[in-house]
């Protein structure tokens, strides 16, 4: 495999925006990384797209086309990627895969998406064969009360408090208000974060990401190309996507079997995250910072002690302590994450590579973690997908 | 005491058995892995054929979860008007079947977890010609709940 760079980055804002079109927001990414790259639309050789479910794409999925023809068709390859909210970090691994695999030398990867209103409805499908269909209709159990158990197990057995938690929703918003692309600026006392409304006991609202519009974009190549267009680039250490174990005991659908061996947890996103670290030669503890996908604070406490990146039980006096701030010793979620973006579901993964190259070249600001060197990106998705990278400086 | 006449949320995943409520599921009588719903085929990468059964699921169980629902869930899901929040359980069967269910409880803030819990069938809501539609619901044990 060749070594791979990211040689340009850009981003719509998140946010709701009634009165554009997402390809009208991928577009806007899109023109901002190619500037930063230094590159033309014409150079781009091969597109990798994460699927929009939501908007877009003409009805099917075609988001990466809809790209293409907004820039000029030039007839170059697309790739269209569905994994739910970890379509944006499948499309990052497939442009990472075409250009280490030395069948393109210049790619972009990009994912937009706009949201309909209110929490997510997990299943698509309205059929009794479809376990998320049936498990809504006979038990009414939607997202957030599903996040909600994970963390009710956790408090149980680590004694995480309902403080603990809004202490996560906190930092996020004391880092997120630095960024001028996040949905949500404004600072969250703990007060305001306790008594924001109960969503699914044990959490509450500000601490479970809303849903936004946004879109984000990124120009990979090969080590050749992006020596002769820049003195400072960042790599990609490695890039891997896994999906979910049979045995993991994670309650997805109506049944799985009671775990054997070791704790209940997302097995898609260890191993993915697991797989990134090992092809990177990179030891949990060698990370200078870490984004991870946030749909609620409890994710902020389990997948560092999921991936080796603290000791079990750890991670609550760690948020205490300010350690996963920017200037703490395991900053986690430097961009603000999507507590104060939203999630704009599928943008997510093309998002964080974003985040991940802003810090490497410290052009991160007011939220830059210093001198930060080797960088951890996770996503997950519906289906028991995930998506993990390790870029480098 | 009034009761209407009932019918299951869904068919063919749960039923009153003569030796009381039961989910209906199957097990894979290769590798002993248990399924609910029932599954056609064994999805056990470690299995080295798949050979289902039909398999009765239930009562007991203890609770390895639970969270409450407190705002009124999108559709497909049901309930009664004034919506009053309820509580849902992952439970952990003695069969080594972990299911997803509703948890019947009077105050969803007196779940207990690790509790022993039991299966039941009852109603959600009423439907529009007055049947009580059931599912599906643990309810904790005397000695074990709180
Ligand atoms: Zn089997």
């Amino acid at each position: 495999m060749r070594d791979v760079a990211v040689l340009g980055v850009g981003m719509h804002p998140w946010g709701k925006f009634a009165d554009r079109s997402v390809t009208s927001m991928c577009r806007v990414a899109t023109d901002a990384a190619l500037a930063d790259a230094g590159v033309e639309w014409r150079e781009v050789e091969a597109v990798a797209a994460a699927s929009s479910r939501f908007s877009g794409g003409k009805g099917w999925g075609l988001n990466g086309n809809d790209v293409v023809e907004e820039m000029g068709s030039t007839g170059i390859p697309v790739y269209n990627l569905s994994a739910g909210c970890a379509a944006g970090g499948n499309a990052f691994n497939i442009g990472w895969t075409l250009v280490a695999s030395g069948v393109h030398d210049c790619v972009l990867v990009v994912g937009g998406e706009k949201m309909p209103k209110g929490f997510i409805q997990t299943s698509g499908l309205e059929e009794d064969t479809d376990p998320e269909h049936l498990r809504q209709l006979c038990v009414g159990m939607p997202g957030p009360a599903f996040w909600a158990a994970l963390c009710r197990r956790r408090m149980q057995d680590f004694g995480t408090s309902e403080e603990d938690l809004a202490r996560i929703a906190v930092k996020a918003h004391q880092i997120g208000k630095h960024n001028t692309n996040a949905r949500f600026r404004q600072e969250f006392s703990m007060e305001d974060v306790l008594n924001s409304n109960m969503v699914s006991f044990p959490l509450r609202l500000y601490e479970i990401c809303p849903v936004s519009d946004g879109a984000a974009a990124v120009v990979i190549c090969s080590a050749d190309v992006a020596r002769k267009r820049t003195s400072r680039p960042v790599w990609v250490a490695s890039s891997s996507v896994a999906t979910a174990r049979f045995d993991d005991g994670l309650p997805r659908g109506l049944g799985t079997v009671v775990p054997q061996a070791g704790p209940t947890c997302h097995s898609e996103a260890s191993l993915a995250v697991g797989k990134a670290l090992e092809s990177a030669a990179v030891a949990p503890t060698e990370l200078d910072l870490v984004e991870l996908q946030d749909n609620t604070v409890f994710y902020e406490l389990a997948f560092p002690e999921d991936w080796g990146l603290c000791q079990p039980g750890e991670a609550e006096r760690l948020v205490e302590k300010g350690e996963t701030l920017p200037t703490g010793k395991l900053p986690i979620n430097p961009s603000g994450g999507f507590l104060c973006f939203g999630e704009a579901t599928t943008a997510m993964g093309v998002f964080q590579i974003c985040e991940l190259t802003w810090q490497l070249r410290e052009q991160a600001g007011a939220r830059q973690v210093p001198g930060a060197k080797i960088a951890l990106a996770q996503t997950l998705g519906l289906g028991g997908n995930a998506t993990a990278a390790v870029l480098k400086n | 005491m009034t009761t209407h006449e009932q019918i299951p949320v869904t068919e063919g995943l749960f039923a009153e058995t003569p030796a009381g409520p039961r989910l209906l599921g199957s097990r894979c009588a290769t590798c002993s892995t248990p399924y609910f719903p029932r599954s056609a085929a064994c999805h056990n990468p470690v299995c080295d054929e798949s050979r289902m059964e039909d398999a009765d699921f239930g009562p007991r169980g203890r609770l390895w979860s639970c969270a409450i629902q407190n705002y009124p869930p999108p559709l497909p899901a049901r309930y009664e008007e004034p919506y009053t929040p309820y509580a849902v359980g992952v439970v952990d069967l003695d069969e080594g079947l972990r299911v997803v269910a509703r948890m019947s409880v009077d105050d969803p803030d007196s779940l207990q977890l690790d509790a022993e819990v039991e299966l039941t069938i009852e109603p959600i809501y009423q439907d529009d010609e007055g049947r009580d539609v059931t599912t599906w619901k643990f309810k904790p044990l005397e000695s074990g709940g709180s």
